[in-house]
Protein backbone atom coordinates (compact mmCIF):
# COMPACT_ATOMS: atom_id res chain seq x y z
CA UNK A 1 0.00 0.00 0.00
CA UNK A 2 2.77 2.41 0.93
CA UNK A 3 4.61 1.68 -2.27
CA UNK A 4 1.47 2.34 -4.17
CA UNK A 5 0.95 5.75 -2.60
CA UNK A 6 4.60 6.59 -3.03
CA UNK A 7 4.37 5.75 -6.74
CA UNK A 8 1.22 7.84 -7.18
CA UNK A 9 2.73 10.82 -5.36
CA UNK A 10 5.99 10.93 -7.24
CA UNK A 11 4.37 9.83 -10.50
CA UNK A 12 1.99 12.78 -10.31
CA UNK A 13 4.86 15.14 -9.58
CA UNK A 14 7.00 13.94 -12.48
CA UNK A 15 3.90 13.89 -14.67
CA UNK A 16 2.98 17.47 -13.79
CA UNK A 17 6.43 18.78 -14.63
CA UNK A 18 6.70 16.82 -17.86
CA UNK A 19 3.20 17.89 -18.84
CA UNK A 20 4.00 21.55 -18.49
CA UNK A 21 7.20 21.22 -20.48
CA UNK A 22 5.54 19.01 -23.09
CA UNK A 23 2.54 21.30 -23.60
CA UNK A 24 4.89 24.11 -24.60
CA UNK A 25 6.74 21.86 -27.03
CA UNK A 26 3.55 20.37 -28.47
CA UNK A 27 2.02 23.81 -29.03
CA UNK A 28 5.01 24.98 -31.04
CA UNK A 29 5.22 21.77 -33.05
CA UNK A 30 1.47 21.82 -33.68
CA UNK A 31 1.46 25.39 -34.92
CA UNK A 32 4.35 25.25 -37.33
CA UNK A 33 6.20 21.94 -37.18
CA UNK A 34 9.07 23.37 -35.20
CA UNK A 35 10.75 21.02 -32.75
CA UNK A 36 12.34 23.54 -30.45
CA UNK A 37 15.57 22.04 -29.17
CA UNK A 38 16.28 25.13 -27.09
CA UNK A 39 13.22 24.37 -24.94
CA UNK A 40 15.41 22.77 -22.25
CA UNK A 41 17.72 25.71 -21.85
CA UNK A 42 14.69 28.00 -21.61
CA UNK A 43 13.52 25.83 -18.70
CA UNK A 44 16.92 26.35 -17.10
CA UNK A 45 16.71 30.07 -17.77
CA UNK A 46 13.31 30.15 -16.07
CA UNK A 47 14.86 28.87 -12.88
CA UNK A 48 17.66 31.41 -13.17
CA UNK A 49 15.26 34.28 -13.86
CA UNK A 50 13.36 33.44 -10.69
CA UNK A 51 16.60 33.24 -8.75
CA UNK A 52 17.79 36.60 -10.09
CA UNK A 53 14.47 38.21 -9.32
CA UNK A 54 14.16 36.93 -5.79
CA UNK A 55 17.71 36.73 -4.52
CA UNK A 56 19.65 39.30 -6.45
CA UNK A 57 16.99 41.91 -7.07
CA UNK A 58 15.28 41.35 -3.76
CA UNK A 59 11.81 41.34 -5.29
CA UNK A 60 8.82 39.54 -3.74
CA UNK A 61 8.94 35.78 -4.21
CA UNK A 62 5.31 35.49 -5.23
CA UNK A 63 5.96 37.50 -8.36
CA UNK A 64 9.00 35.50 -9.42
CA UNK A 65 6.98 32.97 -11.41
CA UNK A 66 5.16 35.61 -13.49
CA UNK A 67 8.50 37.39 -13.97
CA UNK A 68 10.12 34.19 -15.24
CA UNK A 69 7.09 33.53 -17.48
CA UNK A 70 7.49 36.93 -19.12
CA UNK A 71 11.27 36.57 -19.46
CA UNK A 72 10.84 33.07 -20.92
CA UNK A 73 8.36 34.49 -23.44
CA UNK A 74 10.85 37.19 -24.42
CA UNK A 75 13.57 34.58 -24.92
CA UNK A 76 11.10 32.63 -27.10
CA UNK A 77 10.47 35.68 -29.26
CA UNK A 78 14.21 36.32 -29.61
CA UNK A 79 14.75 32.65 -30.48
CA UNK A 80 12.09 32.98 -33.20
CA UNK A 81 13.74 36.00 -34.77
CA UNK A 82 17.23 34.56 -34.79
CA UNK A 83 16.22 31.17 -36.14
CA UNK A 84 12.76 30.23 -37.42
CA UNK A 85 11.87 33.58 -38.99
CA UNK A 86 14.57 33.24 -41.64
CA UNK A 87 14.07 29.56 -42.25
CA UNK A 88 10.30 29.14 -42.56
CA UNK A 89 10.32 29.09 -46.35
CA UNK A 90 13.02 26.44 -46.54
CA UNK A 91 12.03 23.11 -47.95
CA UNK A 92 13.35 21.05 -45.05
CA UNK A 93 12.31 23.45 -42.32
CA UNK A 94 11.36 20.64 -39.94
CA UNK A 95 14.91 19.28 -40.04
CA UNK A 96 16.95 22.47 -40.29
CA UNK A 97 15.09 24.12 -37.41
CA UNK A 98 16.02 21.22 -35.14
CA UNK A 99 19.69 21.80 -35.89
CA UNK A 100 19.37 25.58 -35.59
CA UNK A 101 17.58 25.51 -32.24
CA UNK A 102 19.95 22.81 -31.01
CA UNK A 103 22.82 25.17 -31.79
CA UNK A 104 21.02 28.04 -30.13
CA UNK A 105 20.46 25.92 -27.03
CA UNK A 106 24.13 24.94 -26.90
CA UNK A 107 25.22 28.56 -27.25
CA UNK A 108 22.94 29.65 -24.41
CA UNK A 109 24.09 26.76 -22.26
CA UNK A 110 27.73 27.62 -22.90
CA UNK A 111 26.95 31.24 -22.00
CA UNK A 112 25.37 30.16 -18.72
CA UNK A 113 28.29 27.86 -17.91
CA UNK A 114 30.75 30.63 -18.62
CA UNK A 115 29.10 33.49 -16.79
CA UNK A 116 26.79 32.09 -14.17
CA UNK A 117 28.40 28.95 -12.90
CA UNK A 118 30.27 30.72 -10.12
CA UNK A 119 27.35 32.94 -9.29
CA UNK A 120 24.91 30.14 -8.59
CA UNK A 121 26.97 27.25 -7.44
CA UNK A 122 25.07 27.11 -4.15
CA UNK A 123 22.06 25.02 -4.94
CA UNK A 124 19.33 23.95 -4.35
CA UNK A 125 18.05 27.25 -3.24
CA UNK A 126 14.87 28.38 -1.58
CA UNK A 127 13.07 29.25 -4.77
CA UNK A 128 9.84 31.21 -5.20
CA UNK A 129 7.42 28.33 -5.15
CA UNK A 130 9.23 26.72 -2.26
CA UNK A 131 7.43 25.76 0.91
CA UNK A 132 10.47 24.23 2.55
CA UNK A 133 10.56 20.65 3.75
CA UNK A 134 7.20 20.61 5.56
CA UNK A 135 4.98 17.70 4.70
CA UNK A 136 1.83 15.84 5.66
CA UNK A 137 1.16 12.12 5.84
CA UNK A 138 -0.96 9.99 3.53
CA UNK A 139 -1.12 6.49 5.02
CA UNK A 140 2.52 6.23 6.15
CA UNK A 141 3.94 8.20 3.26
CA UNK A 142 5.10 11.79 3.80
CA UNK A 143 3.89 14.13 1.05
CA UNK A 144 5.59 17.51 1.03
CA UNK A 145 3.47 20.60 0.58
CA UNK A 146 5.89 21.47 -2.17
CA UNK A 147 4.37 18.73 -4.31
CA UNK A 148 0.94 20.25 -3.88
CA UNK A 149 2.30 23.55 -5.19
CA UNK A 150 3.75 21.82 -8.24
CA UNK A 151 0.49 19.96 -8.95
CA UNK A 152 -1.64 23.03 -8.48
CA UNK A 153 0.71 25.17 -10.57
CA UNK A 154 0.68 22.68 -13.43
CA UNK A 155 -3.10 22.27 -13.33
CA UNK A 156 -3.76 26.01 -13.25
CA UNK A 157 -1.39 26.76 -16.11
CA UNK A 158 -2.65 23.91 -18.28
CA UNK A 159 -6.27 24.89 -17.69
CA UNK A 160 -5.38 28.48 -18.60
CA UNK A 161 -3.71 27.32 -21.81
CA UNK A 162 -6.76 25.20 -22.61
CA UNK A 163 -9.12 28.12 -22.05
CA UNK A 164 -6.91 30.38 -24.13
CA UNK A 165 -6.97 27.92 -27.04
CA UNK A 166 -10.68 27.19 -26.91
CA UNK A 167 -12.25 30.46 -25.83
CA UNK A 168 -10.24 33.38 -27.19
CA UNK A 169 -9.97 34.72 -30.71
CA UNK A 170 -6.18 34.48 -30.59
CA UNK A 171 -6.35 30.91 -29.30
CA UNK A 172 -8.77 29.92 -32.02
CA UNK A 173 -6.36 31.45 -34.55
CA UNK A 174 -3.55 29.28 -33.14
CA UNK A 175 -5.67 26.17 -33.63
CA UNK A 176 -6.65 27.33 -37.11
CA UNK A 177 -3.00 27.77 -38.11
CA UNK A 178 -2.16 24.34 -36.70
CA UNK A 179 -4.99 22.68 -38.63
CA UNK A 180 -4.66 24.38 -42.00
CA UNK A 181 -2.17 27.16 -42.56
CA UNK A 182 -3.43 28.33 -45.95
CA UNK A 183 -7.05 28.30 -44.81
CA UNK A 184 -6.04 30.42 -41.82
CA UNK A 185 -4.37 32.95 -44.09
CA UNK A 186 -7.50 33.06 -46.25
CA UNK A 187 -9.59 34.26 -43.33
CA UNK A 188 -7.06 36.93 -42.44
CA UNK A 189 -4.92 35.32 -39.73
CA UNK A 190 -1.42 36.86 -39.75
CA UNK A 191 0.30 33.49 -39.60
CA UNK A 192 3.79 34.68 -38.72
CA UNK A 193 2.54 36.74 -35.82
CA UNK A 194 0.81 33.61 -34.54
CA UNK A 195 4.12 31.71 -34.74
CA UNK A 196 5.82 34.36 -32.62
CA UNK A 197 2.98 34.28 -30.11
CA UNK A 198 3.04 30.48 -29.85
CA UNK A 199 6.78 30.37 -29.35
CA UNK A 200 6.47 33.06 -26.67
CA UNK A 201 3.74 31.08 -24.92
CA UNK A 202 5.59 27.76 -25.19
CA UNK A 203 8.79 29.31 -23.87
CA UNK A 204 6.97 31.06 -21.03
CA UNK A 205 5.54 27.70 -19.97
CA UNK A 206 9.01 26.17 -20.22
CA UNK A 207 10.36 28.86 -17.90
CA UNK A 208 7.68 28.17 -15.29
CA UNK A 209 8.25 24.44 -15.49
CA UNK A 210 11.95 25.22 -14.94
CA UNK A 211 11.03 26.92 -11.65
CA UNK A 212 9.03 23.90 -10.59
CA UNK A 213 11.91 21.67 -11.46
CA UNK A 214 14.23 23.77 -9.36
CA UNK A 215 12.11 23.08 -6.32
CA UNK A 216 13.34 19.48 -6.44
CA UNK A 217 16.68 19.71 -8.17
CA UNK A 218 19.77 21.88 -8.14
CA UNK A 219 19.85 25.00 -10.21
CA UNK A 220 22.68 24.65 -12.67
CA UNK A 221 23.17 25.39 -16.37
CA UNK A 222 22.51 21.83 -17.50
CA UNK A 223 19.40 21.19 -15.41
CA UNK A 224 16.97 21.55 -18.36
CA UNK A 225 18.52 18.82 -20.50
CA UNK A 226 17.00 15.78 -18.87
CA UNK A 227 13.43 17.10 -18.48
CA UNK A 228 13.47 18.35 -22.09
CA UNK A 229 14.36 14.87 -23.23
CA UNK A 230 11.43 13.53 -21.20
CA UNK A 231 9.14 16.18 -22.68
CA UNK A 232 10.21 15.08 -26.17
CA UNK A 233 9.47 11.50 -25.28
CA UNK A 234 6.06 12.58 -24.01
CA UNK A 235 5.07 14.40 -27.21
CA UNK A 236 6.34 11.62 -29.45
CA UNK A 237 4.47 9.09 -27.34
CA UNK A 238 1.29 11.17 -27.51
CA UNK A 239 1.52 11.90 -31.22
CA UNK A 240 3.29 15.11 -32.24
CA UNK A 241 1.27 18.26 -31.74
CA UNK A 242 -1.53 16.58 -29.79
CA UNK A 243 -1.85 18.69 -26.64
CA UNK A 244 -4.50 16.74 -24.74
CA UNK A 245 -2.68 13.55 -25.62
CA UNK A 246 0.53 15.06 -24.24
CA UNK A 247 -1.13 15.52 -20.84
CA UNK A 248 -2.08 11.85 -20.61
CA UNK A 249 1.28 10.74 -21.95
CA UNK A 250 3.08 12.95 -19.40
CA UNK A 251 1.17 11.30 -16.57
CA UNK A 252 1.86 7.86 -18.00
CA UNK A 253 5.57 8.55 -18.35
CA UNK A 254 5.68 10.06 -14.85
CA UNK A 255 3.91 7.03 -13.34
CA UNK A 256 6.06 4.46 -15.13
CA UNK A 257 9.20 6.30 -14.10
CA UNK A 258 8.03 6.53 -10.49
CA UNK A 259 6.96 2.87 -10.39
CA UNK A 260 10.29 1.61 -11.68
CA UNK A 261 12.21 3.92 -9.35
CA UNK A 262 10.24 2.82 -6.31
CA UNK A 263 9.94 -0.89 -7.08
CA UNK A 264 13.19 -1.68 -8.84
CA UNK A 265 15.92 0.95 -8.74
CA UNK A 266 16.44 4.63 -9.48
CA UNK A 267 18.80 4.02 -12.36
CA UNK A 268 16.29 1.99 -14.38
CA UNK A 269 13.67 4.74 -14.51
CA UNK A 270 14.82 6.25 -17.76
CA UNK A 271 15.40 2.91 -19.42
CA UNK A 272 11.84 1.92 -18.54
CA UNK A 273 10.49 5.05 -20.22
CA UNK A 274 12.46 4.32 -23.37
CA UNK A 275 11.14 0.75 -23.49
CA UNK A 276 7.64 2.11 -23.05
CA UNK A 277 8.11 4.46 -26.01
CA UNK A 278 9.57 1.79 -28.24
CA UNK A 279 6.68 -0.57 -27.52
CA UNK A 280 4.10 2.19 -27.97
CA UNK A 281 5.55 3.28 -31.30
CA UNK A 282 5.68 -0.28 -32.62
CA UNK A 283 2.03 -0.59 -31.70
CA UNK A 284 0.99 2.89 -32.95
CA UNK A 285 3.62 4.57 -35.13
CA UNK A 286 1.87 7.96 -35.10
CA UNK A 287 1.78 8.04 -31.29
CA UNK A 288 -0.87 6.76 -28.90
CA UNK A 289 -3.23 9.63 -29.64
CA UNK A 290 -1.99 10.36 -33.17
CA UNK A 291 -4.63 10.03 -35.82
CA UNK A 292 -2.61 9.65 -38.98
CA UNK A 293 -0.50 6.62 -39.69
CA UNK A 294 3.08 6.97 -40.76
CA UNK A 295 4.06 5.11 -43.88
CA UNK A 296 7.66 4.56 -44.78
CA UNK A 297 8.44 5.74 -48.30
CA UNK B 1 -16.01 53.39 -68.39
CA UNK B 2 -15.33 53.01 -64.69
CA UNK B 3 -12.34 51.10 -63.42
CA UNK B 4 -13.00 47.41 -62.81
CA UNK B 5 -12.84 46.28 -59.18
CA UNK B 6 -10.26 43.63 -60.03
CA UNK B 7 -7.86 43.86 -62.94
CA UNK B 8 -5.36 41.21 -63.91
CA UNK B 9 -2.79 42.21 -66.47
CA UNK B 10 -0.26 39.96 -68.20
CA UNK B 11 -0.02 37.53 -65.31
CA UNK B 12 2.44 34.63 -65.36
CA UNK B 13 2.79 32.11 -62.56
CA UNK B 14 4.13 28.64 -61.91
CA UNK B 15 5.67 26.15 -59.52
CA UNK B 16 9.40 25.48 -59.42
CA UNK B 17 10.25 26.48 -62.95
CA UNK B 18 7.13 25.00 -64.43
CA UNK B 19 4.90 27.64 -65.94
CA UNK B 20 1.22 27.16 -65.13
CA UNK B 21 -0.29 30.48 -66.17
CA UNK B 22 0.79 32.51 -69.21
CA UNK B 23 -0.12 36.07 -69.89
CA UNK B 24 -3.51 36.09 -68.22
CA UNK B 25 -5.47 39.33 -68.44
CA UNK B 26 -9.02 39.82 -67.26
CA UNK B 27 -11.25 42.40 -65.61
CA UNK B 28 -13.91 41.93 -62.98
CA UNK B 29 -16.24 44.97 -62.82
CA UNK B 30 -18.07 45.77 -59.60
CA UNK B 31 -21.31 43.80 -59.29
CA UNK B 32 -20.51 41.39 -62.12
CA UNK B 33 -20.24 37.63 -62.12
CA UNK B 34 -17.20 36.65 -64.14
CA UNK B 35 -16.26 33.05 -64.74
CA UNK B 36 -13.18 31.19 -65.69
CA UNK B 37 -13.97 27.93 -67.37
CA UNK B 38 -11.53 25.16 -68.09
CA UNK B 39 -10.58 21.58 -67.55
CA UNK B 40 -8.89 20.35 -64.39
CA UNK B 41 -5.19 21.02 -64.03
CA UNK B 42 -5.05 23.96 -66.42
CA UNK B 43 -4.33 26.66 -63.86
CA UNK B 44 -7.72 27.85 -62.61
CA UNK B 45 -6.97 27.31 -58.94
CA UNK B 46 -3.46 28.69 -59.42
CA UNK B 47 -4.97 31.96 -60.65
CA UNK B 48 -7.19 32.22 -57.59
CA UNK B 49 -4.21 31.45 -55.37
CA UNK B 50 -2.30 34.30 -57.00
CA UNK B 51 -5.15 36.76 -56.53
CA UNK B 52 -5.75 35.77 -52.92
CA UNK B 53 -2.05 36.02 -52.04
CA UNK B 54 -1.37 32.35 -51.31
CA UNK B 55 1.08 32.38 -54.20
CA UNK B 56 3.26 35.02 -55.83
CA UNK B 57 2.97 35.52 -59.58
CA UNK B 58 6.25 35.50 -61.49
CA UNK B 59 5.25 38.34 -63.85
CA UNK B 60 2.41 40.74 -64.46
CA UNK B 61 0.22 42.81 -62.16
CA UNK B 62 -2.99 42.47 -60.19
CA UNK B 63 -4.92 45.58 -59.20
CA UNK B 64 -7.78 45.71 -56.77
CA UNK B 65 -9.87 48.85 -56.32
CA UNK B 66 -7.23 50.81 -58.25
CA UNK B 67 -4.28 49.64 -56.14
CA UNK B 68 -1.59 47.14 -57.03
CA UNK B 69 -1.85 44.06 -54.81
CA UNK B 70 0.27 41.30 -56.31
CA UNK B 71 2.89 40.09 -53.86
CA UNK B 72 0.92 41.10 -50.76
CA UNK B 73 0.31 38.46 -48.08
CA UNK B 74 -3.06 36.68 -48.05
CA UNK B 75 -4.11 38.02 -44.64
CA UNK B 76 -3.58 41.61 -45.83
CA UNK B 77 -5.72 40.96 -48.89
CA UNK B 78 -8.64 39.59 -46.87
CA UNK B 79 -8.61 42.84 -44.93
CA UNK B 80 -8.90 44.72 -48.23
CA UNK B 81 -11.93 42.68 -49.23
CA UNK B 82 -10.67 39.79 -51.33
CA UNK B 83 -12.34 36.62 -50.13
CA UNK B 84 -11.59 33.22 -51.60
CA UNK B 85 -14.05 30.42 -51.07
CA UNK B 86 -11.89 27.36 -51.49
CA UNK B 87 -12.82 23.77 -52.13
CA UNK B 88 -13.93 21.75 -49.13
CA UNK B 89 -10.39 20.73 -48.19
CA UNK B 90 -9.52 24.16 -46.81
CA UNK B 91 -11.52 24.02 -43.60
CA UNK B 92 -10.33 23.63 -40.02
CA UNK B 93 -11.07 19.91 -39.62
CA UNK B 94 -10.81 19.65 -35.83
CA UNK B 95 -13.05 22.63 -35.17
CA UNK B 96 -16.82 22.66 -34.93
CA UNK B 97 -18.93 24.14 -37.70
CA UNK B 98 -19.60 27.12 -35.44
CA UNK B 99 -15.90 27.70 -34.74
CA UNK B 100 -15.13 27.45 -38.44
CA UNK B 101 -17.74 30.11 -39.12
CA UNK B 102 -16.33 32.20 -36.30
CA UNK B 103 -12.90 31.98 -37.91
CA UNK B 104 -14.46 33.43 -41.07
CA UNK B 105 -15.18 36.54 -39.02
CA UNK B 106 -11.63 36.71 -37.68
CA UNK B 107 -10.93 40.28 -38.73
CA UNK B 108 -12.26 42.91 -36.28
CA UNK B 109 -14.70 44.48 -38.76
CA UNK B 110 -16.32 41.12 -39.50
CA UNK B 111 -16.16 40.01 -35.85
CA UNK B 112 -18.23 42.98 -34.73
CA UNK B 113 -21.10 41.89 -36.99
CA UNK B 114 -20.72 38.14 -36.47
CA UNK B 115 -23.85 37.44 -34.39
CA UNK B 116 -26.08 39.24 -36.83
CA UNK B 117 -24.41 37.81 -39.94
CA UNK B 118 -24.28 34.21 -38.76
CA UNK B 119 -28.06 34.14 -38.52
CA UNK B 120 -28.24 35.23 -42.12
CA UNK B 121 -25.84 32.44 -43.08
CA UNK B 122 -28.04 29.92 -41.25
CA UNK B 123 -31.04 31.10 -43.23
CA UNK B 124 -29.11 30.84 -46.47
CA UNK B 125 -27.52 27.47 -45.60
CA UNK B 126 -29.89 25.82 -43.10
CA UNK B 127 -27.86 22.61 -43.09
CA UNK B 128 -25.08 24.41 -41.21
CA UNK B 129 -27.45 25.32 -38.43
CA UNK B 130 -28.28 21.66 -37.87
CA UNK B 131 -24.59 20.87 -37.65
CA UNK B 132 -23.23 23.72 -35.52
CA UNK B 133 -21.49 21.57 -32.92
CA UNK B 134 -20.24 18.91 -35.30
CA UNK B 135 -16.54 18.78 -36.19
CA UNK B 136 -15.83 19.91 -39.74
CA UNK B 137 -14.00 16.67 -40.60
CA UNK B 138 -17.16 14.68 -39.99
CA UNK B 139 -19.22 16.60 -42.57
CA UNK B 140 -20.16 15.27 -45.99
CA UNK B 141 -18.58 16.74 -49.13
CA UNK B 142 -21.57 18.96 -49.82
CA UNK B 143 -21.78 20.19 -46.25
CA UNK B 144 -18.07 21.04 -46.31
CA UNK B 145 -18.55 23.11 -49.41
CA UNK B 146 -21.45 24.89 -47.76
CA UNK B 147 -19.32 25.54 -44.69
CA UNK B 148 -16.57 26.98 -46.89
CA UNK B 149 -19.16 29.26 -48.49
CA UNK B 150 -20.61 30.30 -45.14
CA UNK B 151 -17.17 31.00 -43.72
CA UNK B 152 -16.22 33.05 -46.77
CA UNK B 153 -19.43 35.09 -46.64
CA UNK B 154 -18.79 35.92 -42.98
CA UNK B 155 -15.47 37.51 -43.93
CA UNK B 156 -17.47 40.23 -45.66
CA UNK B 157 -15.37 41.11 -48.66
CA UNK B 158 -15.91 43.13 -51.80
CA UNK B 159 -15.21 40.27 -54.14
CA UNK B 160 -16.01 36.59 -53.65
CA UNK B 161 -13.90 34.08 -55.52
CA UNK B 162 -15.38 30.59 -55.75
CA UNK B 163 -13.05 27.71 -56.52
CA UNK B 164 -15.01 25.02 -58.37
CA UNK B 165 -18.08 25.04 -56.16
CA UNK B 166 -19.57 22.00 -57.89
CA UNK B 167 -16.53 19.73 -58.02
CA UNK B 168 -17.28 16.20 -56.90
CA UNK B 169 -20.78 16.89 -55.61
CA UNK B 170 -24.14 15.26 -56.27
CA UNK B 171 -26.38 17.17 -58.71
CA UNK B 172 -28.91 18.03 -56.01
CA UNK B 173 -26.18 19.59 -53.84
CA UNK B 174 -24.82 21.48 -56.85
CA UNK B 175 -28.32 22.90 -57.36
CA UNK B 176 -28.39 24.16 -53.78
CA UNK B 177 -24.98 25.74 -54.08
CA UNK B 178 -25.81 27.47 -57.33
CA UNK B 179 -29.00 28.77 -55.77
CA UNK B 180 -26.83 30.49 -53.18
CA UNK B 181 -24.53 31.91 -55.85
CA UNK B 182 -27.60 33.13 -57.73
CA UNK B 183 -28.85 34.89 -54.60
CA UNK B 184 -25.49 36.54 -54.10
CA UNK B 185 -25.50 37.75 -57.67
CA UNK B 186 -28.99 39.14 -57.22
CA UNK B 187 -27.75 41.04 -54.18
CA UNK B 188 -25.19 42.71 -56.41
CA UNK B 189 -22.11 41.00 -55.01
CA UNK B 190 -19.02 40.90 -57.22
CA UNK B 191 -18.10 37.30 -57.98
CA UNK B 192 -15.24 35.56 -59.75
CA UNK B 193 -16.18 31.95 -60.31
CA UNK B 194 -13.93 29.14 -61.45
CA UNK B 195 -15.67 26.10 -62.94
CA UNK B 196 -15.04 23.03 -64.96
CA UNK B 197 -18.63 22.46 -65.91
CA UNK B 198 -20.12 24.88 -68.48
CA UNK B 199 -23.79 23.93 -67.97
CA UNK B 200 -24.29 25.77 -64.72
CA UNK B 201 -22.74 29.05 -65.71
CA UNK B 202 -23.85 29.75 -69.24
CA UNK B 203 -27.00 31.47 -68.01
CA UNK B 204 -25.48 32.97 -64.91
CA UNK B 205 -22.22 34.58 -66.00
CA UNK B 206 -21.84 38.10 -67.31
CA UNK B 207 -18.66 37.04 -69.02
CA UNK B 208 -16.91 33.73 -69.49
CA UNK B 209 -13.18 33.21 -69.99
CA UNK B 210 -11.99 29.90 -71.30
CA UNK B 211 -8.69 28.73 -69.85
CA UNK B 212 -6.64 26.10 -71.62
CA UNK B 213 -3.10 25.02 -70.66
CA UNK B 214 -2.65 28.20 -68.69
CA UNK B 215 -3.86 30.67 -71.31
CA UNK B 216 -7.15 32.40 -71.94
CA UNK B 217 -8.16 31.11 -75.36
CA UNK B 218 -11.59 32.61 -75.64
CA UNK B 219 -13.80 35.15 -73.89
CA UNK B 220 -17.41 36.11 -74.35
CA UNK B 221 -20.83 35.76 -72.77
CA UNK B 222 -22.81 32.60 -72.20
CA UNK B 223 -24.93 32.82 -75.32
CA UNK B 224 -21.91 33.23 -77.54
CA UNK B 225 -20.34 30.20 -75.93
CA UNK B 226 -23.52 28.21 -76.36
CA UNK B 227 -23.62 29.00 -80.04
CA UNK B 228 -20.04 27.95 -80.56
CA UNK B 229 -20.31 24.25 -79.98
CA UNK B 230 -16.92 23.71 -81.52
CA UNK B 231 -15.21 25.66 -78.72
CA UNK B 232 -17.00 23.66 -76.10
CA UNK B 233 -16.09 20.40 -77.76
CA UNK B 234 -12.46 21.32 -78.31
CA UNK B 235 -11.75 22.56 -74.82
CA UNK B 236 -14.26 20.93 -72.58
CA UNK B 237 -15.00 17.73 -74.40
CA UNK B 238 -18.59 18.65 -75.19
Amino acid sequence: MNYFIQIIVSGLTFGAMYALAAVGLALVWGAFNMLNMSHGIIMTLGAYFALLWAEYMGMPLVLAAPFALVCGAVVGVIAYFISAHWMLKQKNFEVTIIIATFGLGMALEAGLLKFLRELFRTAPYSQPLSLGAKSFMVADVPVSYQRLVVWAGAIVLIVLVGLFLSRTTAGRAVRAVAQNRDAARLVGVPVRRIYVMVLALGSGLAAVSGIMLSSFKDVHPLMGGDPMLKAFIVIVLAGLGNITGALYAALLVGMVEAAVKVLIADKYGFAAILILVILALIWKPAGIFGRSTVARQ
Amino acid sequence: MTEPLLRIDGLHAGYEGQIVLRDISLDVPEGALITLLGPNGHGKTTLLRCISGLMKPSKGRIEFAGKRIDGLEADKLVARGIVMIPQGDMLFPEMSVYDNLKMGAYLPVARAKFDENVERIYTLLPRLKERTTQLARTLSGGERRMLAIGRGLLSGGRILMFDEPSLGLAPIVIDQIYEVINDLKAQGRTILLVEENADRIIELADRIHLLDTGQIVWAGDGHELDSQQQILETYLGG
